[in-house]
């Protein structure tokens, strides 16, 4: 304290010029309009130019909550587009209101993808959704891109997802424009593509054609996105074409997905049990 | 004379000269000379320091009241008042010799042209880079600043000449 006195007497002087041209700068700023102006304008350039310097860094801590709520904003409208797209139906077919097509009996759980295997042959992913949030096993799972996988198992607050790149999965897929019927499979090698089989050789595929979900199975609505066409080989012995698909979803960056619940899945596998 | 008197005199003479008449010359169209920093230039060497920096302010706020230009003959005037003392301890040798109000006689009439030149071009390059408030048309300000500190040299100098 008493060398923070000596300092201030010794440099009293200085201190005191100083808060004077201060005061007479502000009075300069705040009195003669002309500097007011261009002192003031000058000012919002640089405020301005800092808050947008700002803005930009700060909006980015934002995002991740950002993006749950869009993301579970996008559910509830998945959910929405099926019952309206449902009820158009009923309308077409002159149903009474209220009834509800079996294949359209579905509901959507948003989930965070918390750990994802995409190096090895059989990988996985877990999500943040489990049996509390009513996930159960075989439920189909979506993001915005398209089918990601399947749940294989689920605890009561995680579920283990097969996606379309693991060497165990088949999915039964469909070539939109010729709408032919065939298993897509990995190969384990390139996460981004995968084959599609059983495609005969009288169909024509070009490159870029569509592949969507095919429906046939309980997992997935159709016409889901599933990849397009990368390459088309044929090979005379062979009866079948090799379709190299460029899958749609990119597991390398897969993060907020979509848990398709199947509300007839029960009734189904039921019914075809007894049959057999 | 009466020190304080003389100085008062001083006071009320260069302002008037500067406000009724400097003022109103527009020299060239472009500079305008303040010889009234010849009161701050001659008040005595052994003034305490705090009481100079206030002279200054009010100095300064006076002639601004008169130009319209609030602050901005302060701010000068603070820088005059406060550099000052520390170029007359610089400049002067004997300076316990100095009693009353600074002039050619006191310090010599070499020291006493530095002295004046230095702050005269302090002080107008305060002023008029406060009134412009810009950096565009740089030269057309350094110009002003050079032809408004000459003439104020050459009137106070001239001043100086004739009175001894």
């Amino acid at each position: 304290m008493r060398s923070l006195l000596q300092l201030l007497s010794k440099y009293s002087i200085l201190l005191m010029f100083l808060a004077l041209e201060t005061l007479s700068l502000v009075l300069i700023v705040r009195n003669n309009e002309y500097q007011r102006s261009s002192f003031f304008s000058s000012a919002n350039v640089v405020s301005a130019w800092s808050y947008d310097k700002l803005s930009r860094i700060t909006s980015y801590f934002g995002l991740r909550a950002e993006n749950s709520v869009l993301h579970e904003q996008n559910t509830a409208l998945l959910e929405e587009n099926n019952r309206l797209r449902n009820e158009l139906e009923t309308i077409k077919y002159g149903l009474p209101e209220g009834y509800v097509m079996a294949d359209a009996d579905r509901s959507y759980i948003a989930a965070r993808v918390i750990n994802i295997k995409s190096n090895k042959r059989r990988n996985y992913l877990t999500i943040n959704k489990g049996e509390r949030d009513s996930v159960r096993a075989d439920m189909g799972v979506i993001n915005t891109d398209g089918a990601v996988g399947i749940v294989s198992v689920a605890s009561s607050r995680f579920a283990v997802v097969i996606p379309l790149i693991n060497t165990n999965m088949h999915l039964s897929c469909k070539l939109k424009r010729q709408n032919c019927i065939g298993p897509l499979t990995w190969d384990g090698k390139d996460y981004r593509f995968a084959y599609m089989e059983d495609i005969a050789k009288h169909i024509e595929v070009s490159k870029g054609d569509t592949i969507v979900t095919s429906g046939y199975t309980m997992n997935f609505p159709e016409d889901l996105p599933v990849g397009i066409v990368e390459d088309v080989a044929t090979s005379e012995s062979d009866a079948y074409h090799k379709i190299k698909v460029r899958l749609a979803v990119n597991y390398n960056s897969i993060r907020d997905v979509t848990v398709i619940k199947n509300n007839t899945f029960r009734e189904q596998t039921l019914l075809e049990q007894t049959e057999k | 004379m009466n020190l304080w008197l003389s100085n008062i005199l001083r006071f009320v003479i260069c302002v008037l000269l500067q406000v009724l008449i400097i003022n109103n010359l527009n020299l060239l169209g472009l500079c305008t000379p303040y010889v009234y920093i010849l009161f701050l230039i001659s008040l005595p060497a052994r003034i305490p320091r705090w009481a100079e920096l206030l002279i200054g302010a009010a100095t300064g706020i006076t002639i601004d009241i008169f130009c319209n230009s609030i602050g901005v003959n302060m701010a000068a005037c603070l820088l005059v008042a406060y550099l000052r003392p520390l170029l007359i301890d610089n400049l002067v040798t004997e300076k316990e010799r100095l009693t009353g109000t600074i002039n050619s006689t006191e310090v010599g009439m070499s020291v006493y042209l530095r002295l004046i030149g230095i702050l005269i071009i302090l002080h107008h390059s305060a002023v008029v880079m406060l009134e412009t408030f810009s950096f565009q048309n740089f030269h057309l300000t350094l110009i002003n600043i050079v032809l408004s500190s000459a003439i104020t040299f050459a009137m106070l100098s001239g001043y100086e000449i004739l009175r001894r």
